[in-house]
């Protein structure tokens, strides 16, 4: 008996429904809001789960066979760098600094997305974006643990990787990109996936990723290059999904139109805020550069960016206001995050420098509305008081925005020589900010942002000390207190590069790997 | 618009001033001067003297400025969030009328930073 | 032979991260297991509370009953990091593969005794039901578990059990049609046979202790089910009627739990070792989850067994009851 006869075969599609959502039924002895007691709260109104169109069709076989295929061949190469101490390949030292705030300020972030997907992908009550949510929840420790592996050289022979995880909890610069995803995890499954699933990994993804990545490969660090490579090849799948959600969302009512634009609104700005590191990194901490900040807005965000909400438009969204801010502050932003950290290069856990002259005249090139008027100046005069053996270290502790958390170092909307201030009374207590859409944001949810764990602050009310100080007792130095809770070790992990263990180590190596005997 | 969120959504602020342990929060920033990347954040008890912040604080944190030098305190003008306001250097911070985290600048007319840069 | 090779040797500065030293000393390089588990998770300093859950942190601990001084206390025994896990699958699936194109291209699934065909369609088809449970639940502890060596599995654990559920549907589609899909949720949600067991898997879903959910998931249900329907009934007693083409097919989930118990054997030890309160808190819960999963159990395990599913489970449980003994929970 042959009972091939009366089969029908199932198509593509189908057989992936039959795979995911088939698998799902009614529950009848439990409520259905007490199996998924989050998906109401947001106002997002869900009419029909069963219009779900599947982002992409992996059926858990094909996803690790692809996958492990992928990893074979990641740590070969990532075993093969190391082998041969790869890292000495890089343009010049100081470009490992741009590893070590990738590693302190962005792999914990990837781990944050995992939990925060394992999260979305119980609570959504339809299966299609449950399965979604979920490989994209394993797709992230894979990026969380490649870079570990990846950087795990680095970390052997350079400083300042050391305790990337403790670092993040603490250090003053990276309580941004922390708070960041916090603000994310801690927003309900429909606001984490737009803004992480949409804002970030579809509309900013490649400001923050092709950048580094590029500059990795620029500079000829094979390993960060790989991993960046590999795991770009899941984004596609990630951004499949965010663009998916937003179009699903959309298309289920009405009424979700204003919250969708408002979480929009909100996420592009909050992201665009973290990625000053990634101008300032861009423009400043690569050796070979690749391209600048203000170019890589321009093609990524103002033109693929801008062909993406020209179709969104058809649903009604609009492009968030503050691309216009963005628009005016592209000229200033490298610059004036770099002149932070040289302010404060002393409580940073990488090198910071003033950029040679041939830097600065490509920076003048690139940025010839401000760069020559503005940060010209200030950078020369940090360069010669320098090698009058008197190098800037700024040592008061800054203001910082309640919102992004970021030292008030942005400038008016259009004016790059006056502090842009604003601020809120709120519950009778004043709150800062170092923008109007910060500010609006704070506005929004003010029982939110007034739990913000603000590193100055902290410092200030005693909590950032190691366990057991006694900040009363004779000579207590607080920045050293400080350096201590962070594990940051001064003179060997801070400072400026010139001069540092880094320096001094990557030429001796290099030069026994490239000098005759 | 209050925040979505399942049950009671009520934080204590995270900078009550009673977490400072007797100080409160002032924020000075010195226009033109964007060498300084931002304004300072200082702990300061509210019975201490105006004048003492400037004799005593300032020239710690603004002093690396070669303009700092060549301020002439009396032409100096005030500001508290961003408006014109007149400080009494003898006064305490409290009877300046300075609360907890108010934020205050000045601008020293005549200097504009490094080759008048703003810097 | 000898060999005596020189290349550029440089001494590196220290072997690992500081706080993988911390836990296992900075005297020698560290596994990639190590590396990519280690206090990974976030336990200081949240920004924010969540808007779902305010009575608690992001990561928190006190989500669960069970107590440890040091969640990285668990140790998984397969040294799971992503890499490993997706290589050991892959392979896995591989054998997968090939069983399921033996089976097909020889027209095994045609040669199977029409009754024997039939049990295994109503058997094994409305388990992918209780696999997609328990990737729901799996997800769940994942997200709200403590530590990464605690929940890092989980998430393993949870897209295996996809994968189950998904090689399940696709022995109902080689043994049947797509009605047979039909027909098994049909039964899952009416047949009498099916409601203690659907009604297990609904219950563990508001189950809110992220450990209490690894009970009733892990170690309870499928440590009955697993050596019940894939052990006992298909490779023992569908084998020996000519099923051995059902055993190739479900050869994924023997091997599979055949590894994946050594995981849970492996925590419910750490954290039954941990504290007295913990044992006795293990205990309930596993005597209670145990129990309620054997009562469910029973008439599947009759679906292929009739009469003799009686003796079969006691089986089952007996076993289950030493094999906790072993981890160091007395039932």
């Amino acid at each position: 008996m042959d009972m091939q006869v009366a089969k029908k075969k199932l198509g593509l599609k189908e057989k992936y429904q039959v795979m995911t959502r088939g698998l799902d039924w009614e529950p009848s002895y439990q409520k259905k809001e007490d199996i998924y007691p989050y998906a109401s709260y947001e106002g997002i109104k869900i009419h029909d789960w069963d219009k779900w169109e599947d982002p992409f069709r992996l059926t858990m076989d094909a996803y690790w066979k692809y996958q492990a295929e992928k990893e074979r061949k990641l740590y070969a190469i990532i075993d093969a760098y190391a082998q041969n101490n790869g890292h000495l390949g890089v343009t010049d030292a100081r470009y490992i600094n741009t590893v070590k705030l990738f590693l302190t300020g962005v792999s914990p972030l990837e781990y944050m997305a995992h939990r925060g997907f394992a999260h979305a992908g119980r609570a959504f009550p339809g299966a299609g974006p449950r399965v979604a949510c979920l490989m994209q929840s394993l797709d992230e420790i894979r990026h969380a643990q490649t870079q570990i592996h990846a950087l795990s050289n680095y970390n052997k022979h350079y400083n300042g990787l050391h305790d990337f995880r403790h670092m993040h909890d603490r250090v003053w610069y990276l309580s941004v990109p922390k708070s960041f995803f916090d603000d994310a995890v801690t927003a309900g499954p429909f606001e984490f996936l737009v803004s992480i699933g949409f804002s970030f990994e579809y509309v900013l993804t490649n400001l923050l990723f092709v950048p580094f990545v590029s500059g990795a490969a620029y500079n000829g660090d094979m390993g960060t290059m790989t991993f960046g490579f590999s795991a770009q090849s899941d984004e596609a799948r990630h951004m499949t999904l965010g663009l998916e959600v937003i179009k699903f969302i959309l298309e289920q009512d009405p009424d979700n139109l204003p919250i969708v634009q408002r979480w929009i609104d909100k996420w592009t700005w909050r992201g665009y805020r973290v990625l000053t590191l990634v101008a300032m990194m861009m423009d400043y901490m690569l050796p070979k550069r690749t391209m600048s900040w203000k170019e890589a807005w321009e093609v990524y965000f103002e033109e693929n960016g801008g062909a993406l909400f020209k179709d969104l438009a058809r649903y009604g969204i609009k492009m968030p206001k503050c691309a216009e801010t963005i628009a005016l502050e592209k000229d200033h932003l490298s610059h004036q995050a770099w002149g932070t950290f040289y302010n404060y290069g002393a409580a940073a856990a990488f090198h910071t420098w003033v950029p040679e002259k041939e830097e600065m005249d490509w920076l003048s090139a690139k940025y010839p509305e401000s760069f020559d008027k503005y940060y010209r100046p200030r950078l020369e005069f940090w360069r010669e008081q320098a090698a009058k053996g008197n190098r800037f270290y700024n040592k008061t502790l800054p203001m910082l925005c309640q919102t992004c958390q970021i030292p008030m170092l942005f400038t008016e909307p259009g004016d790059p020589t006056k502090i842009c201030y604003r601020e809120v009374d709120y519950q009778g207590t004043k709150y800062h900010f170092c923008s109007d859409h910060c500010k609006e944001i704070f506005e929004h949810e003010p029982e939110k942002y007034v739990q913000s764990w603000l590193p100055v602050h902290q410092i200030y009310q005693g909590n950032c000390f190691p366990e057991g100080t006694d900040p009363t007792a004779e000579g207590f130095d607080p920045l050293a207190a400080v350096l201590q809770y962070y594990h940051l070790e001064f003179g060997r992990d801070n400072l400026d590069f010139e001069g540092s263990e880094d320096q001094k180590n990557f030429d001796a190596w290099r030069g026994q790997a490239t000098k005759n005997v | 618009m209050a925040i979505a969120a399942i049950g009671k959504y009520e934080f204590a602020p995270a900078d009550a001033i009673e977490k400072f342990h007797g100080a409160q929060l002032l924020y000075i920033g010195w226009e033109d001067h964007l060498l300084f990347c931002a304004p300072f954040a200082f702990p300061f008890p509210p019975t201490m003297p105006f004048g003492a912040i400037v004799e005593q604080v300032l020239p710690g944190s603004f002093g690396y400025h070669p303009d700092f030098a060549r301020i002439d305190w009396e032409k100096a003008e005030w500001f508290k969030s961003g408006k014109p306001w007149q400080p009494d250097f003898s006064k305490s911070l409290a009877d300046n009328g300075l609360k907890h985290k108010d934020v205050i600048r000045f601008r020293t007319p005549g200097l504009t930073g490094i080759a008048g840069s703003g810097s | 032979m000898h060999i005596d090779l020189r290349t550029v040797s440089i001494k590196p500065l220290r072997h690992t991260f500081d706080h993988v030293a911390r836990r296992i000393g900075g005297d020698k390089p560290a596994s990639r297991y190590q590396e990519g588990t280690f206090d990974l998770q976030a336990t200081d300093n949240f920004h924010y509370r969540p808007t779902w859950d305010p009575q608690h942190e992001i990561f928190d601990a006190s989500r669960s009953a069970i107590r440890m001084a040091d969640w990285y206390a668990f140790k998984d025994p397969r040294q799971f990091y992503y890499g490993a896990y997706t290589l050991a699958r892959a392979k896995q699936q591989d054998t997968a593969e090939s069983n399921f194109d033996f089976v097909e291209s020889r027209g095994l699934a045609a040669d199977l005794p029409v009754e024997l065909r039939d049990t295994v369609l109503k058997l094994l088809v409305p388990l992918r039901h209780v696999a997609w449970g328990a990737n729901m639940n799996n997800a769940a502890i994942c997200a709200y578990g403590y530590g990464t060596a605690f929940t890092q599995p989980c998430i393993y654990q949870s897209m295996d059990q996809l994968g189950i559920a998904q090689y399940l549907t696709r022995v109902g589609l080689l043994l049947g049609d797509v009605e047979v899909l039909d027909d098994a949720k049909a039964a899952w949600m009416s047949d009498d046979a099916w409601q203690g067991l659907r009604r297990y898997v609904e219950d563990s879903f508001v189950v809110k202790d992220p450990f209490e959910l690894y009970v009733a998931q892990n170690v309870a249900l499928d440590g009955l089910l697993y050596p019940l329907v894939f052990e006992a009934i298909v490779d023992d007693v569908l084998a020996a009627k000519g099923g051995t083409a059902v055993a190739m097919l479900t050869q994924f989930m023997t091997d599979w739990y055949g590894e994946t118990k050594k995981w849970v054997d492996a925590t419910v030890k750490t954290a039954a070792a941990e504290s007295a309160a913990n044992k006795a808190q293990l205990e309930k819960w596993i005597a209670h989850w145990r129990d309620r999963a054997a009562v469910a159990l029973l008439p599947v395990a009759r679906i292929a067994l009739a009469d003799g599913a009686d003796a079969a489970l006691e089986d089952v449980v007996q076993q289950f009851n030493t094999r906790l003994a072993k981890a160091g929970v007395a039932l």
